[in-house]
């Protein structure tokens, strides 16, 4: 039996076409309708521009556009013999504010999507106070962000050669007061306990918190085996607490982009993207699998890459990316030159690749870059990774995930803890 | 049940990036303001009715906020056309809002097909079709994105029967009748023509080389802040103007001139006067407008 369903709220929407047998989910098709046409909005437009343009594919993850944009513009410039060599500064100011919007999404994903979509399944009403704390913590953590960025959505601060501002050491002082602030929020309403007893919980069920009443309805929802895909992940985006490579069965740190390959897809204007041949899972559970840290490995050897995990890898990233970026302010030397490059050469030619991890997962642009104007641009998403139908070969991430499910709504909650995103996904 | 009294709101989105719903997300009260009205729908919170609902039931709402740009047809959600369910709640609301560039004027996503796809009641700076049905309830905050106090207060002011003064595109005037470079910490280095020589710097000016729009894009960016703290000028980002019709322009980070001026005047200044206070201010060097603000100690 297929049932048509509009799944909405994720960034825009989606359609879902699901093929009920003996009452389970059989497989399910995922039809992203509409595209915008940035890549061709670019074409033609001054190199630079794509820095100004690529933020708007996404509301919530622009600033990762913006810098998966500069990576490429940089990339192309060492290519063609310009050497970029970044201050340690620029360097840190561009991963404190990419973790920041990280963060951000993070924080409206558990408490704008997680929990009320838990709650549904229980058939209870959404607390106001959820949709509170979301706006409490991702307005505070987008505020230190935009204290170097000049501004949340879409900032354009980020610029070959470093960045464009040039921060006194007052301004840095005002951006820890707010990380402290929302620190004290995780510790107090989230996690219940400080972050270095966090650090040392032995299990998950030591949590408190607002994590606690999310992995209770969790394992009430039997989340722990459910929500599983074919165990695989990729992390192409270089970012100094992630490790990038792939984990198949087995590790391997090797990245090559020729190895990256994008396909239609029939009736979805998303394209799909495989690696090798192969579809692979992004985002933070992909992180956590490659960064080996213990406590994650642990859970991944009793729960495989089911629901429970993929949520606790995000949360878990949450909280570490928060004590990162408190030791990258600490550490900020604002002596340092913000950007190392005076001019962009004229007459670039260029061809380069920035790839960088968004809260979603890897991020990918492309920019040929011919007379200093863009001849061809392309951006490859992380949803595009975790949620397409597939290939020929194999059901997508989040398609095969769903798999098993009793029902629509079962089945919708599994697909959101992908953390969908349909304006990415279509671009 | 009792029937709310509260103002109705219904926020519908067509071709967009959300960043609208996320830069209004980010005022500081959110929730408190929200809460004064009932949210119909609205595309992250938990609403009342679902988009199913919205598209194919014919509810009623006061206050219609519209993101995204349009095109009548080829956007469809629920297998109908966006923009005549937009057109139809747009007809029976009290105040009809365009949120951000793209439903104001069209934005970024009209240059995928300028010819269809265009802002809810005006294509660039022309009015179109739409404009003349609903130019008596329009208010538009073209911005990308409109800026989250923008969205609110004006919201409330909706509530609380303020006067609301507006300009020849529809954008109030106590918000747009600014100009971004009012504030702006560079001022000083654009009165004295001391131009900006590379990024990364807190001095100089962005007018004269790296594209700054500040001096003839109307916003209040700078008098109000971005986030409460900060603005594009202030981190040495040029302002690209989108709070205009004519947003997002080529070469946006390079000034186009005009014999070595820059080509567009700041707000209502004549190209002489510009020219002569220009020439006085160049024959003057100022030796602190020259040197970096702080000098740290090695």
């Amino acid at each position: 039996m297929k049932v048509k369903y509009l799944i909405e709220k994720i960034e825009g929407e989606a359609e879902l076409e699901f093929d009920f047998k003996n009452g389970l989910v059989d497989n399910v098709n995922i039809y992203f309708p509409f595209y915008r046409g940035i890549e061709e909005i670019l074409k033609n437009r001054d190199a630079m521009d794509a820095l100004v343009i690529t933020p708007r594919v996404c509301g919530i993850c622009n600033h990762a556009h913006l810098i998966a944009s500069v990576r490429a513009i940089e990339n192309g410039l060492n290519k063609a013999g310009i050497n970029i060599d970044l201050t340690q500064k620029a360097i840190s100011l561009r991963e404190f504010t990419l973790s920041c919007e990280i963060v951000q999404s993070h924080f409206k994903w558990f408490y704008l999507v997680a929990l009320p979509q838990l709650l549904n399944l229980d058939r209870m009403k959404c607390p106001d106070n959820y949709i509170l704390k979301a706006s409490w913590a991702s307005t505070n953590i987008v505020k230190a962000l935009a204290i170097f960025s000049g501004q949340w959505p879409h900032a354009s601060y980020a610029v070959p050669g470093g960045v464009s501002c040039d921060p006194t050491y007052e301004d840095i002082i005002q951006a820890e007061s707010l990380v402290d602030e929302v620190i004290r929020f995780v510790e107090n309403e989230l996690i219940g306990m400080n972050i270095d007893e966090y650090h040392k919980r032995k299990e998950i069920s030591n949590i408190k918190g607002d994590m606690a009443i999310m992995f209770g309805m969790l394992d009430k929802h039997n989340m722990k085996i459910k929500g599983k895909s074919y165990d695989r992940f990729a992390v192409f985006g270089e970012h100094p607490i992630f490790q990038t490579g792939q984990y198949n069965k087995k590790y391997s740190n090797d990245i090559d982009f020729s190895h990256i390959e994008e396909h239609p897809q029939h009736n979805s204007k998303a394209k799909s993207v495989t690696y090798k041949d192969m579809c692979y899972e992004v985002g933070p559970l992909a992180r956590a699998i490659m960064t080996k840290n213990d406590f994650m490995l642990n859970l991944h050897d009793k729960y495989k890459d089911s629901v429970l995990t993929r949520v606790y890898a995000r949360l878990d990233e949450t909280i570490k990316l928060l004590v990162h970026i408190k030791s990258l302010l600490a550490n900020l030397n604002v002596k340092e030159l913000s950007c190392t490059l005076a001019n962009m050469p004229k007459a670039l030619e260029a061809d380069g690749v920035g790839m960088v991890e968004a809260a979603r997962g890897s991020l990918i642009h492309q920019s040929i870059i011919k007379d200093g104007k863009i001849q061809k641009y392309n951006i490859i998403t992380p949803t595009q990774w975790n949620l397409s139908s597939g290939t020929q070969k194999e059901a997508g991430i989040a398609a095969q995930a769903i798999k098993g499910s009793v029902s629509i709504e079962e089945a919708t909650f599994i697909f959101r803890t992908f953390d969908v995103c349909s304006v990415c996904t279509t671009h | 049940m009792a029937r709310s009294t509260k103002l109705k709101i219904l926020w519908l989105q067509s071709i967009t990036c959300n960043g609208n719903t996320h830069s209004f997300f980010s005022h500081p009260n959110f929730m408190t303001l929200m809460q004064k009205f009932e949210v119909i729908y609205h595309p992250i919170l938990d609403s009342k009715y679902s988009l199913d609902n919205v598209i194919n039931k014919k509810l009623t709402c006061d206050i219609l906020v519209l993101e995204g740009a349009f095109r009548e047809t080829g956007m469809q959600k629920a297998d109908r056309e966006i923009y005549e369910i937009a057109k139809s709640y747009a007809k029976k609301a009290k105040h009809v809002i365009t949120v951000g560039n793209c439903s104001t004027f069209g934005g970024v996503f009209r240059l995928y097909d300028p010819e269809y796809i265009g802002g809810f009641c005006f294509n660039d700076e022309t009015p179109n079709e739409a404009y003349k049905l609903f130019k008596r309830k329009l208010i538009s905050l073209p911005g990308c994105p409109a800026h989250p106090r923008w969205i609110g207060n004006l919201l409330s002011m909706i509530l609380s029967q303020r006067q609301i003064l507006l300009d020849n595109f529809h954008r109030p005037i106590e918000v747009y009748g600014y100009s971004a470079h009012a504030g702006c910490p560079r001022n000083e280095y654009f009165e004295w023509k001391v131009d900006s020589k590379n990024y990364g710097h807190k001095e100089g000016c962005l007018f004269y080389e790296y594209g700054c729009q500040a001096p003839y894009t109307h916003a209040n960016c700078n008098k109000i802040l971005w986030n409460e703290v900060s603005s594009k000028t202030r981190v040495g980002t040029p302002c690209f103007g989108c709070t205009e019709p004519y947003f997002p322009k080529k070469d946006l980070w390079h000034t186009n001139t005009l014999m070595g001026i820059p080509a567009t005047m700041p707000m209502g200044v004549p190209r002489r006067a510009y020219l002569t206070i220009t020439g006085i201010a160049k024959s003057f060097s100022i030796k602190r407008l020259n040197e970096p603000i702080i000098k740290y100690k090695k």
